[in-house]
């Protein structure tokens, strides 16, 4: 039986991306346990796909060369709700969002589209000079 | 670093390129430099076996594009096998299960190949 009355929250600070990367995995890995869920949880696994993918863009894309801030993420359960959050400083994305899925000979351009499809909410805004993303998945 | 890659030839010349680890956007590189090196060696018959593949991404799922249209110039085929579920959704999810039709394990991607 699940539980759902643990609080669960995750914060880290990502400064590279591949031990950011690795640092998201594991936040779903803890959220995994605290829910109760098992490994082949297709919401679950859904949520991770998505989470991977904005992270992968932010963190590839959110800290423009030079000057390097590190980006901040949040990871949260409330109730059945998966919520994420990313605040990076990269350059405005708005035009990234609305791109479609390309054809099957590409190499590139999945993710967001995949992303937005996985995910209940995909909300993006852009607060001065940092972009705020938020993540949302009913599991 | 999110992925290991490690090569082998089996006995009717096809080159077994297993990865292990994440295959996402820190891992890719790492997966085209062994399909690059597949290719250089004269052997475009490779069975890409992602059974130690933990995670793909759709950067990782781009390289193995890559590695398809390159193997393919080079009058070479790519087989996929033993991809684990997560791997399974990215695929269906991206309708490339259509382009990349996958088998159960090495061996039977192996057979007739």
């Amino acid at each position: 039986m699940r539980s759902h009355t643990e609080p669960f929250e995750f914060h880290a600070t990502l400064s590279h991306l591949d031990e950011g990367l690795e640092a998201l995995h594991e936040s779903v890995r803890k959220l995994r346990e605290a829910s109760g869920r098992s490994a082949d949880d297709r919401n679950l696994m859904h949520f991770e796909i998505a989470l991977a993918e904005i992270g992968a863009n932010v963190l590839t894309h959110g800290r423009p060369a030079g000057t390097d801030p590190p980006v901040e993420y949040r990871l949260w359960l409330d109730d059945d709700t998966a919520h994420a959050s990313f605040v990076d400083g990269g350059p405005p994305v708005e035009e990234v969002l609305s791109r479609a899925m390309p054809d099957q000979e590409s190499e590139a351009g999945r993710g967001l589209p995949m992303a937005r499809w996985l995910l209940d909410d995909l909300l993006y805004k852009r607060d001065g000079e940092v972009n705020r993303w938020r993540l949302v998945k009913r599991l | 670093m999110s992925l290991e890659v490690q090569t082998r030839q089996v006995d009717n010349g096809v080159t077994v390129v297993a990865p292990t680890g994440r295959l996402d956007v820190a891992g890719a590189p790492a997966l085209k430099d062994a399909i690059s090196e597949a290719v250089k060696n004269g052997q475009p018959r490779v069975v890409l076996d992602m059974e130690g593949i933990s995670f793909v991404d759709s950067t990782g799922l781009g390289s193995v594009i890559a590695a398809l249209k390159q193997i393919r110039s080079s009058q070479g085929d790519l087989r996929l096998a033993a991809p684990n579920q997560q791997v399974r959704v990215v695929l269906e999810l991206t309708t490339l299960d259509r382009v990349f039709p996958y088998y159960s394990t090495v061996e039977e991607a192996l057979t007739g190949f």
